[in-house]
C-alpha cells in the first residue's frame, strides 16, 4: 500500500504517511496516528484520543452526519471504496467539505478507478490509499484531462459561466 | 438553437483525447475488458451482439442540418450505411469497430456532438418536447432549461456514479409530448399564483420491470433554483438509492420505498441547505443561453395560403399526409412537420446515410436549417412554411418518408430486441413491421384514429410498451418467444401504465391479435372516441373476452 497526495492543479505525489489502523479494542501507542473504524468512534471509547491523532474509516452505508461530534478533532477521513461504483463517497467527501467545514485530510481507499481522481479532486479528496501496482500514470492523466467544469462542487476554480462573464 | 463557445468545445475536445487514450490501454491489453467497460460506457460505447453500439447524443432532440448531414457521414464511413433514432431523442450506430471510435468521436466533435453520457450510471441525455420553441401551447421554451441542465449534468464529479442511469425531461407546454412522468426526473414549466414562471417537478417515474408514473413532489418551484433543487434529489438519490440490486436501483424503486411524502421531505431538507451553496444558474448565464433560443424572424402569414388549400384538394394523399404529420405552429402561415420513419414494413426509427443527408437539404432549404428528433423514434422539420408543404411532403416520398401515419397505428416504437439487444426475449422489430404491413391502408388507419403501439424484447421495457395504447412484450416461456399484451398504457399529461391483457401470443398469432383487439374498439366505440378514451371507459373485460373466446 501506498499513499498518493492528490490537489487541485498539482502533480500526483507519492508520500510517505504514519497512518496506521488501530486494532480493534487496542489502545493507541503515545504519539500515534491511528485510524479507527466509525463503529469505534460513536462508541463513546475516549481512549482513542490518547493518539497523537485520530483518523476514522468510513463505508458507503454511512452518514458522514454521524462524525459531526468528533469533527474538529478528526485529522483524516478515510473513505472506502467498496466498489468503483460506489458513487456514495463523491457525496460523502463533497459533504465532509462543505457541511461539516472538515479541513483535514479526506482519503480515498478500496476499489476505484484511476479514471475516477477527476472526481475526486472536485469532491474534495485529498489523499489516495492505493495498492503498488495502482496505475498511477492514468490517475495523472485523469487529474488533468479536464480544464473546463460547468458546476460548483469543492474545488474553487471558476466555472464556465463564470468564466464566460469574464469575458469581454 | 444552442451554438459551442470555446468552454463546451472544450469539454467536448478533452473527452475525445480522454477517450482515445483509454481506447489506446484497451487495444494494448493496459486495460482489460472489465476496467474498460465503465469507461467506455461513459461514451455510449456498448458491446453487443454482433458489434460495438455507439449511442450519440442529440441534446433534446435538436440538431442542426450540417449536424445531421455529419450523422450521414458517421453512418457512411463507420458503420453499414445506416443509424437507429432512438426513444431517447439520440441516434445509434449498430456496426462499430473499436479502433475506430477515437477518430469517429473526433469527428463528431467538429460540428459539436458527442456520445457523454448516453449510457452508464450518469445522469442521461436530458429530453425536451421535440416541438419546443415552436408549439402553440407552450408557456417558455423547455431547451433553455434543458441546456442549461445539460451543462450542469456534464461530468458532475458527485453524480458521474449513480445507482442506475438517470433520465431527466422537459415540457414546457400543458400537452405532453415528452413522456415527463415516465422519468426520473420530470419538469413542467408552470406559471406561478402571480403569473411568474417556475417548474412543477415530478420524481421517481420511470419503465423497466417496475413501471410507476411518476409523483409530483413540487407543485412550484421558483424559475432561479431549478439547478440546486434537482441537485437535492440526486444526492437524496445518490445516498440512499438501492446498490443491492440492479432491479430496484431506479429512483422510482427508492421513492415507492419510503414513499412520496418522506422523500419529498428529504429533498426539501436537502434542498434548504443546497440552495445558498452557489449551485444556481446565475440570471445572466440564463439570458445567455436564452438568446440562442430566440424566435427566427417568421415571415407574415404567407401568402401562399390559397395556394396551400388547392394543393390539399387536388390532393387527398397530401391532405392526408397533413392531417396527421403536420401540427399547428404558434406562428401563423407555419407549420411543423413530423416525418415519419415508420414507413410500412421498415424498421423503426432507421434511416440511411442518403436519407439523412436528404433531410438535412430539407431542413436547411424549408427549415431554418433545423431538425428535431422525437422520443417515438420520428424526426421533425420545425419551421416549414405552409406554401413549402408540398414541396416538402413530394421531396420526402422521394426518400420514402412520406408516410401519413404519425400518431397513427403505424407509427410504432420497438425496441432494438433480438436482432440486436444480447438481453432481448424476443424480436421486436419484426412483429413492428408486420403489424404496419398488416395495416398497410392509410384510409383504415386514419379510421382507426391515434393509435400508439410501442414493443419491448424483454421486461427492460425499452420500447416504452408500458406506455402503449397498445404495448407488446416480449417473454420467453420454456425457450419459446411469446408476446404479452397490455392495453390502456399513456405517455402523455394523463400518463398511465398499460394493464396486461392475458396470457402471451406466440410470433404467428400476435398481429392477429392486435388486429382483433383494434376490431373490438372499432366495434364498441362511441363516435369519435379514441382508443385510448375507450379502453379507459370500457375498461379490459370486452378485449379479453372475445381476445380468448377462441382459445
Ligand atoms: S427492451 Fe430488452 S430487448 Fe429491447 S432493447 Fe431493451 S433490453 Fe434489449
Amino acid at each position: 500500500m501506498r499513499v498518493i497526495e492528490i490537489a487541485v492543479g498539482k502533480d500526483l505525489k507519492p508520500v510517505s504517511d504514519s497512518w496506521s489502523r488501530l486494532a480493534d479494542d487496542a489502545a493507541p501507542k503515545a504519539g500515534e496516528k491511528v485510524i479507527v473504524p466509525l463503529a469505534r468512534l460513536k462508541s463513546g471509547d475516549n481512549q482513542i484520543f490518547a493518539a497523537a491523532k485520530v483518523g476514522v474509516e468510513i463505508t458507503g452505508g454511512d452518514a458522514v452526519e454521524d462524525l459531526k461530534p468528533w469533527i474538529d478533532d478528526l485529522g483524516l477521513v478515510v473513505l472506502r471504496f467498496g466498489t468503483f461504483k460506489d458513487g456514495r463517497m463523491f457525496t460523502a467527501a463533497r459533504m465532509l467539505r462543505q457541511r461539516l467545514k472538515f479541513t483535514g485530510d479526506i482519503r480515498a481507499a478500496g476499489d476505484f478507478l484511476p479514471d475516477q481522481v477527476v472526481f475526486m479532486l472536485r469532491t474534495g479528496v485529498s489523499s489516495l490509499e492505493v495498492a503498488d501496482e495502482f496505475p498511477l500514470e492514468a490517475a495523472k492523466r485523469s487529474a488533468k484531462a479536464y480544464s473546463v467544469r460547468y458546476q460548483h462542487a469543492v474545488d474553487t476554480q471558476p466555472v464556465a459561466y463564470e468564466e464566460r462573464a469574464r469575458l469581454p | 438553437m444552442y451554438i459551442y463557445d470555446k468552454f463546451d468545445n472544450t469539454v467536448v475536445n478533452e473527452r475525445v483525447a480522454d477517450f482515445r487514450d483509454q481506447v489506446r490501454r484497451r487495444l494494448s491489453g493496459e486495460l482489460s475488458e472489465d476496467q474498460f467497460r465503465p469507461l467506455r460506457l461513459m461514451n455510449g460505447l456498448y458491446l453487443q451482439l454482433h458489434a460495438y453500439m455507439l449511442r450519440v447524443a442529440i441534446p433534446y432532440g435538436t440538431l442542426s442540418a450540417a449536424q445531421m448531414k455529419k450523422l450521414a457521414h458517421i453512418a457512411r464511413k463507420y458503420d453499414r450505411g445506416y443509424g437507429h433514432f432512438t426513444t431517447r431523442q439520440n441516434i445509434q450506430y449498430n456496426w462499430i469497430k473499436l479502433e475506430q471510435v477515437p477518430d469517429l468521436l473526433g469527428e463528431l466533435a467538429e460540428v459539436q456532438l458527442h456520445g457523454i453520457q448516453t449510457s452508464g450510471n450518469c445522469i442521461r441525455n436530458v429530453t425536451a418536447d421535440q416541438f419546443a420553441g415552436v408549439a402553440g401551447d407552450e408557456l417558455d421554451d423547455p431547451r433553455v432549461i434543458s441546456e442549461a441542465i445539460r451543462q450542469w449534468s456534464t461530468f458532475h464529479p458527485e453524480f458521474s456514479f449513480l445507482p442506475r442511469k438517470f433520465k431527466i425531461a422537459v415540457t414546457g407546454a400543458a400537452r405532453d409530448r415528452a413522456a415527463i412522468q415516465f422519468h426520473d426526473i420530470g419538469i413542467q414549466i408552470v406559471r406561478g399564483d402571480n403569473g411568474e414562471i417556475g417548474y412543477a417537478i415530478y420524481a421517481g417515474g420511470g419503465m423497466g420491470r417496475t413501471p410507476v408514473v411518476a409523483p409530483l413532489i413540487r407543485g412550484f418551484l421558483p424559475k432561479p433554483e431549478l439547478l440546486s433543487y434537482i441537485e437535492a434529489i440526486l444526492r437524496v438519490y445518490n445516498r440512499h438509492g438501492r446498490r443491492d440490486n440492479i432491479y430496484k436501483a431506479r429512483i422510482k424503486i427508492l421513492v415507492r420505498e419510503i414513499g412520496a411524502e418522506e422523500f419529498t421531505r428529504q429533498v426539501e431538507e436537502e434542498w434548504a441547505l443546497l440552495r445558498n451553496e452557489g449551485i444556481n444558474l446565475p440570471a445572466a448565464e440564463e439570458a445567455r443561453i436564452r438568446k440562442f433560443f430566440t424566435p427566427p424572424a417568421y415571415e407574415p402569414a404567407a401568402k401562399a395560403a390559397g395556394e396551400f388549400e388547392a394543393q390539399r384538394k387536388a390532393n387527398p394523399a397530401f391532405a392526408r399526409w397533413v392531417e396527421t404529420n403536420v401540427h399547428t405552429h404558434k406562428q401563423p402561415g407555419y407549420g411543423i412537420v413530423t416525418i415519419s420513419l415508420k414507413p410500412v414494413g421498415e424498421i423503426p426509427g432507421d434511416a440511411t446515410a442518403d436519407q439523412m443527408d436528404a433531410i438535412a437539404d430539407l431542413a436547411e432549404k424549408y427549415s431554418l436549417a433545423e431538425v428535431r428528433v422525437t422520443h417515438v423514434q420520428n424526426l421533425v422539420l420545425p419551421n416549414v412554411k405552409q406554401g413549402d408543404l408540398f414541396t416538402v411532403w413530394q421531396a420526402l416520398g422521394k426518400i420514402g418518408f412520406a408516410d401519413a401515419n404519425a400518431g397513427l397505428i403505424g407509427d410504432i416504437i420497438a425496441c432494438p430486441g433480438l436482432d440486436y439487444c444480447a438481453l432481448a426475449n424476443a424480436r421486436s422489430i419484426p412483429v413492428a413491421q408486420e403489424i404496419s404491413k398488416r395495416f398497410e391502408s392509410a384510409e383504415r388507419s386514419a379510421l382507426i384514429g391515434p393509435l400508439q403501439i410501442k414493443i419491448s424484447g424483454c421486461i427492460n421495457a425499452c420500447g416504452h410498451h408500458h406506455a402503449g395504447h397498445i404495448g407488446i412484450l416480449g417473454v420467453d416461456r420454456a425457450g419459446e418467444e411469446l408476446y404479452q399484451i397490455t392495453l390502456g398504457g399513456a405517455g402523455d399529461e394523463t400518463a398511465s401504465v398499460g394493464q396486461l391483457l392475458g396470457p402471451g401470443f406466440k410470433a404467428d398469432g400476435i398481429v392477429g391479435a392486435v388486429e382483433k383487439i383494434v376490431d373490438i374498439y372499432l366495434e364498441l366505440r362511441n363516435p369519435g372516441e379514441e382508443f385510448l378514451a375507450a379502453y379507459r371507459r370500457l375498461g379490459p373485460a370486452p378485449f379479453k373476452e372475445r381476445l380468448y373466446a377462441s382459445h
